[in-house]
């Protein structure tokens, strides 16, 4: 099955919802999904975080984009390398995210037909 | 691809209304419905979302499904699809 690995870096609007809007086209074409989130990225995956950021005319809300990748099967990473950085904690995270490291995204995107960043 | 004439005579086995859904929710819904449309049966899509008329059929091609034609009405589209697999 084909796999595209986004790099999601940041927590402005513009750079935050894309990664979901086209993972959304990826799982509905049946592509495996992998979301890595590092640096301020970390904000769209930390408890409450995703509900401030807002975007006006998206198709739906980062928490609605959030659940959508979840329940399509996406996979969900948190950069633990970036967690001191941003004063962010395993325990921080919401439900559905996992942690890995340099070598998980290494991993992940050496063997993707696509990767994006973000 | 058929004609808006033929489509129009076509009776769909699911009629999926994503209309005032922006993408990629379309496509989603499309990929949601179609599993419930018998193999060799019709599923047309109603979306008001312009992309979706260049991006179903580029679904449909990858998903294995024949895409049938797009019929213009009031304010949306109406996308057809044949299940192929």
């Amino acid at each position: 099955m084909a796999k595209m690995v986004v790099f999601c870096g940041s927590d402005e609007p513009q750079k935050a919802f894309p990664p979901f809007m086209l993972g959304g086209g990826a799982l509905a074409m049946d592509m495996d999904l992998v979301l890595f989130f590092t640096m301020n990225g970390l904000n769209i995956v930390k408890k409450g975080g995703a509900e401030k950021i807002t975007l006006a005319g998206a198709a739906k809300t980062l928490p609605g984009f959030i659940e959508m990748a979840i329940n399509g099967g996406a996979k969900l990473i948190a950069c633990s390398a970036a967690f001191p950085i941003v004063n962010c904690k395993e325990e921080d995270l919401i439900e559905g995210v996992e942690c890995g490291g340099v070598a998980t995204f290494v991993e992940e995107a050496a063997d993707a037909d696509v990767v994006l960043t973000f | 691809m058929m004609s808006s004439d033929e489509l129009a005579q076509l009776t769909p086995d699911k009629e999926i209304d994503a209309r005032g859904v922006a993408c990629p929710g379309p496509l989603l819904e499309a990929k949601r419905g179609i599993t419930s449309v018998p193999m060799g049966g019709v599923m047309v899509v109603m979306s008001s979302d312009a992309s979706t008329v260049a991006d179903l059929p580029r679904w449909a091609a990858k998903m294995n499904h024949e895409y049938l034609g797009t019929v213009e009405d009031a304010g949306f589209w109406r996308l057809f699809v044949k299940r192929g697999k």
